[in-house]
């Protein structure tokens, strides 16, 4: 009982950071952020022993030469701020995430839309065998991508062939390349949106939409005016995380082009592979992986005023 | 206090006895696995069967040595065997040998264990060693890994003699015989890249282009590295002096390439390893080059193609004849505890009769690195047709080469990992860019590759 | 059912023409369902031309494979089951799959209990920093796999956990837990406080209020936090090739990539029947908790 009262107090106390501090009250309270950062050690092990750590150890391996024997400060840095290939990675990479992301977005909308209309018990099915993409390990379905997209044997220039038109190079130009890449990578990616889609609409409450039909509201505006406000927190926090994920994408690229045609199609994470293991420049493929911070970074700072915004309604 | 000296005498005593038997000739060791565990990463062989052999020639090594040997093979597809060194190089645990390809015996020199009695006596036995496997494993004067038949594989010309018969009017087992005998230098002198192009524009027109890969990966660097050599282009000096934008040699070959391209399918800048022997065993390509893998598969797939294969010789140029040459090593690393085993294992399957069992086992597709061994019965015998692989071995006057020889070795792995020859080929032809500034292109990216 | 009502009671005062309000609606209703459903088999179609063609690849002989004539997208007759049953025989798939069901299920128990302490503590007590884990948690999404995998070889190394499959229980949560803590707090946090309040009232422990409050009340959460860890660590392919190289200790989805493709040699039937077989498990974990699923994504992640 006493227990409970204190625990009741401490609420209060901690809701108001300046609220009266008690001797036995503050006992009670270091007990109790004992007990909550032992809860959170596990957590903290490890994101610190495996992320922060890594992370910072990469920022050092970015400043050491290619052998790794001498400190060079930003010397990579700048060294790959005169690459032309440089530069055209991030290009690339930009391109390559929000293209992706727009549709992915747009067809887990569309989708969301088209299965929350059907009647509730056909709606299973539909959800089951549209996440399919989903499901599959990525690294396995963009393998029977390739098969699909293969010079020789591609099986849509099969199709295009028998309908009289000219084998596509679907790898081989830089413009297809990329077109297969984003491709594949809103094949895999868009069911998730869907179904984060239909929870959402799920949530928005009927009652909405019938005080809508009662003002006279076409579909249209009732899209507008109902769907798209209701929807906007997660519609946000689901492309910004999309955003991330897709930047840092490594299997789609690696597997399909390997960053060719001309490292046209190389983003991020398969040209610091390239670099990193592939010519044996650890330095250089970790500077090109940092380089993704600042990028991400003014994601985060929208994602952050998003939770933000999320702990204000939830305090 | 006297406890603890006695400790430490027993101790030392153990070690001195340990540093003994290390030094001891391994047979003489009793026990079992008294020789301790060698731990081994092999490179996965694709012939069926071929990694068994590999297993069987180690373990009676390590059955005569009492040495418990743990193998894994790894595959290189996917740049797996790379990973798995990075990662061992850089968490300095892992197998005590490994195979490394081409240019990672440089790029690893600092973590291997130097190598260089070992290879002295294996040229002492099988006379000369490959001038390709010198230039990629001695670095600075000192052997890092010892050159191996295990995966070490050309990429000559792999024809279809139908389709050249029909449509370019070329006999080519005539022209390079499965052997010794019948071959006129006259003939073969006369194979030069010239001829080849009238040969690729007639196969062109007839439906059966040659499937010569220009994309990132390893057949595209090898075979365009041996075309820029026999044409004596050099990009990079041996001391690193970048010369590309001046080089004669370079502008010849890009020019050559230019027309060359014309008669290629269009989409070959993205082929990968696996896309020209596709192309061939689905009987589109005329011409690949390629191991043997390519005939082997078309065995079991398309019998009818196969049969219809035969190795030539590559083309000549003015500065000669090259075929790329990709070399496979063995290489210790130095926090290894078992270098004195792992040196006497690669001793063991260095020996002539392994090499010719190692062989036989893939098929013909390992390349020993002595020119003494080409003599082999499956270069002569496998089939069919019988005597395709005896050209697989580089003949007459063929030499073996990697892309980038003879320049500084840093810039030159990273030229060949970072794909500079096709690059500015595909420049050239795909983007359609003028001859200087894709000359300026490359030797701004080759300054970036002198960074240190 | 709702719909009706609302509309038999907005009948009189939304529209012209009340009488054809009803039919046009349904016919209306109607059309949008065609509509719906023309919509969803263009996508599915889309969707499920993949894993299609690699069913179809998968019946293939490796000649009907190499051959270049013929349709590739029908069925071969008479289908080539033996690659199927070869997988379970000639190949270390039952090895892999082994492998990935462990790494796996290890990787699920220790996210889950990772990320509902930690969530169960952020959402409900307060310590020095406890908001800054809270964000800090959530910006650890901000760090790539691709960023980690070369530092990381110290660690692991160090660990001993160098080609061994428990380096996967070791590194996969740290793709899992940020995003399971994040759905979790917010789950947590859209409980009542005065539900633990009146428990804690009641004499209950803070770990008696987790066990038999929290968890309960949040399972929907939890469970799709858990499908969540589960398709990451079960997709898992960077780091399992990065540190693994014994075909014993593999995964599926490595094990698929390194045993089946050998240098330029594929076998495209065993890459095929394998990938589909790797695809299953997942399939069915969605398809029996998909509601769940939906419901604690709504709840968890989407609140705001």
């Amino acid at each position: 009982m006493a227990d409970g009262t204190a625990a009741l107090a401490q609420t209060g106390a901690a809701r108001s950071a300046a609220g009266p501090r008690r001797g036995g009250l503050h006992r009670m309270m270091r007990r109790q952020s004992t007990t909550a950062f032992l809860l959170c050690l596990p957590l903290l092990a490890l994101v610190l022993g495996l992320m922060i750590f890594p992370a910072f150890y990469a920022g050092w391996l970015a400043m050491l030469n290619k052998s790794m024997e001498r400190f060079v400060g930003l010397g990579n840095f700048t060294f790959l701020f005169r690459r032309e290939t440089f530069w055209n990675v991030v290009w690339q990479s930009c391109i390559f995430a929000i293209t992706a992301v727009f549709f992915k977005a747009l067809i887990g909308f569309i989708l969301a839309h088209l299965v929350h209309v059907l009647p509730a018990k056909g709606q299973r099915k539909w959800r089951g065998m549209l996440l399919v993409p989903w499901v599959m390990p990525l690294a396995i379905g963009t393998l029977a991508w390739w098969w699909l997209l293969d010079p020789s044997y591609s099986a849509f220039n099969w199709v295009i062939r028998a309908a009289g038109g000219e084998n596509i190079a679907w790898l081989g130009d830089t413009f297809w390349a990329r077109f297969s890449v984003i491709l594949v990578n809103v094949w895999y990616g868009a069911p998730f949106f869907m179904i984060m889609y239909l929870a959402a609409l799920k949530s928005v409450p009927e009652q909405l939409y019938e005080a809508a039909a009662i003002d006279g509201a076409n579909a249209w505006q009732k899209l507008w005016h109902i769907t798209l406000p209701m929807m906007r927190n997660i519609i946000s926090i689901t492309v910004l995380f999309s955003l991330i994920v897709t930047f840092a994408n490594f299997d789609i690229v690696r597997i399909l082009t390997n960053g060719g045609p001309r490292d046209t199609t190389h983003i991020f994470a398969t040209y610091s592979f390239a670099l990193g293991i592939g010519s044996g420049d650890i330095p250089l493929g970790a500077a090109v992986s940092l380089f993704m911070f600042p990028i991400l970074g003014v994601f985060a700072i929208f994602i952050l005023r998003g939770v933000r915004r999320r702990a204000d309604a939830m305090g | 206090m006297a406890k603890h000296s006695v400790s430490r005498r027993t101790l030392l005593k153990a070690g001195a006895a340990g540093t003994a038997a290390a030094a001891l000739p391994l047979v003489n060791v009793h026990g079992q696995a008294a020789g301790g565990t060698l731990a081994i990463g092999f490179w996965d062989h694709w012939v069926p069967g071929a990694n068994d052999t590999l297993t069987k020639i180690a373990q009676e090594w390590a059955q005569k040595n009492r040495v418990e040997l743990k193998i894994d093979y790894i595959t290189s597809n996917g740049n797996k065997l790379r990973l798995t060194a990075q990662a061992e190089a850089q968490a300095r645990t892992g197998h005590d040998m490994l195979a490394f390809a081409t240019w990672d015996v440089n790029i690893h020199q600092r973590n291997l264990e130097p190598v260089d009695d070992l290879v002295a006596d294996l040229v002492r036995q099988y006379g000369p060693i490959n001038s390709i496997a010198e230039y990629l494993g001695k670095i600075d004067g000192k052997w890092r890994a010892v050159p191996t038949t295990v995966g070490s594989q050309l990429k000559p010309p792999h024809v279809r003699m139908d389709l050249f018969k029909q449509h370019a009017g070329l006999d080519m087992q005539a022209m390079f015989p499965g052997g010794p005998e019948g071959r006129d230098p006259a003939k073969i002198a006369a194979w030069d890249w010239e001829a080849f192009l009238v040969a690729a524009e007639k196969l062109n027109k007839a439906g059966h282009p040659f499937g010569l890969p220009l994309g990132s990966f390893s057949d595209a660097i090898d075979w365009v590295g041996a075309l820029f050599r026999s044409f004596n282009a050099v990009l990079v000096t041996e001391k690193g002096d970048i010369v590309v934008k001046t080089d004669p040699g370079t502008r010849a070959a890009l020019e050559y390439m230019k027309r060359l391209c014309q008669h290629l399918p269009s989409d070959v800048f993205a082929w990968d390893d696996a896309s020209n022997n596709r192309a061939y065993i689905a009987g589109r390509a005329s011409l690949i080059l390629n191991p043997p893998s390519a005939w082997a598969v078309a065995k079991r797939d398309a019998p009818q193609i196969a049969e219809q294969t035969w190795y030539i010789q590559m083309p000549k140029g003015p500065a000669g004849r090259f075929v790329g040459d990709l070399r496979y090593f063995h290489g210790i690393w130095s926090f290894s505890r078992q270098k004195n085993a792992a040196k006497d294992l690669i001793r063991h399957i260095s020996q002539r009769e392994n090499a010719e069992r190692l062989v036989a086992a893939s098929l013909g597709y390992d390349l020993p690195p002595f020119a003494s061994q080409f003599d082999f019965a499956t270069w002569r015998d496998e089939g069919p047709p019988k005597g395709l692989l005896y050209n697989y071995t580089p003949r007459d006057d063929t030499q073996p080469n990697i892309s980038g020889y003879p320049s500084e070795k840093s810039i030159a792995a990273q030229m060949y990992n970072q794909a500079t020859f096709t690059n500015m080929i595909a420049r050239l032809v795909q983007r359609n860019e003028a001859m200087d500034s894709v000359l300026s292109w490359a030797a701004n990216e080759l300054e970036g590759f002198q960074r240190g | 059912m709702n719909t009706t009502v609302a509309a038999a009671v907005s009948e009189p005062v939304s529209r012209a023409a009340p009488s054809r309000w009803r039919p046009s609606l349904s016919r209306s209703r109607k059309w949008a369902l065609w509509g719906a459903y023309a919509g969803l088999i263009l996508f599915a179609v889309f969707f499920l031309i993949p894993p299609y063609y690699m069913l179809v690849t998968s019946l293939k002989t490796s000649q009907q494979i190499a051959a270049i004539e013929g349709n590739p997208w029908a069925l071969p007759w008479p289908p080539t089951v033996s690659n199927w049953l070869a997988l379970f025989t000639d190949t270390q798939f039952p090895i892999f799959f082994r492998n990935s069901v462990i790494a796996t299920i290890c990787t699920v128990a220790i996210s889950m209990a990772i990320s509902i302490l930690a969530a169960f503590s952020l959402s409900r007590m307060r310590f020095w920093g406890s908001a800054t884990l809270a964000t800090g948690v959530f910006l650890c999404y901000l760090i790539p796999e691709t960023l980690l995998f070369i530092p990381l070889f110290q660690v692991v190394g160090f660990l001993g956990l160098m080609d061994s499959m428990w380096v996967m229980v070791l590194v996969f949560p740290t793709l899992s837990v940020p995003f399971c803590t994040w759905i979790m707090i917010g789950y947590f946090q859209s409980i009542p406080k005065e539900l633990d309040e009146a428990a804690l009232i009641d004499g209950a422990s803070r770990l008696q209020l987790l066990l038999k409050i929290f968890i309960p009340v949040a399972m929907p959460g939890i469970i799709a936090a858990t499908i969540f860890a589960f398709t990451v660590s079960w997709a898992g392919f960077l780091y399992p090739l990065a540190y693994i190289f014994s075909f014993d200790q593999m995964p599926l989805t490595v094990g698929i990539a390194s045993t089946m493709i050998k240098a330029d040699v594929f076998q495209w039937h065993m890459i095929m029947s394998a990938a589909l077989l790797a695809a299953l498990p997942p399939l069915v974990v969605y398809a029996f908790l998909m509601d769940y699923y939906i419901a604690g994504l709504t709840a968890g992640a989407t609140k705001g």
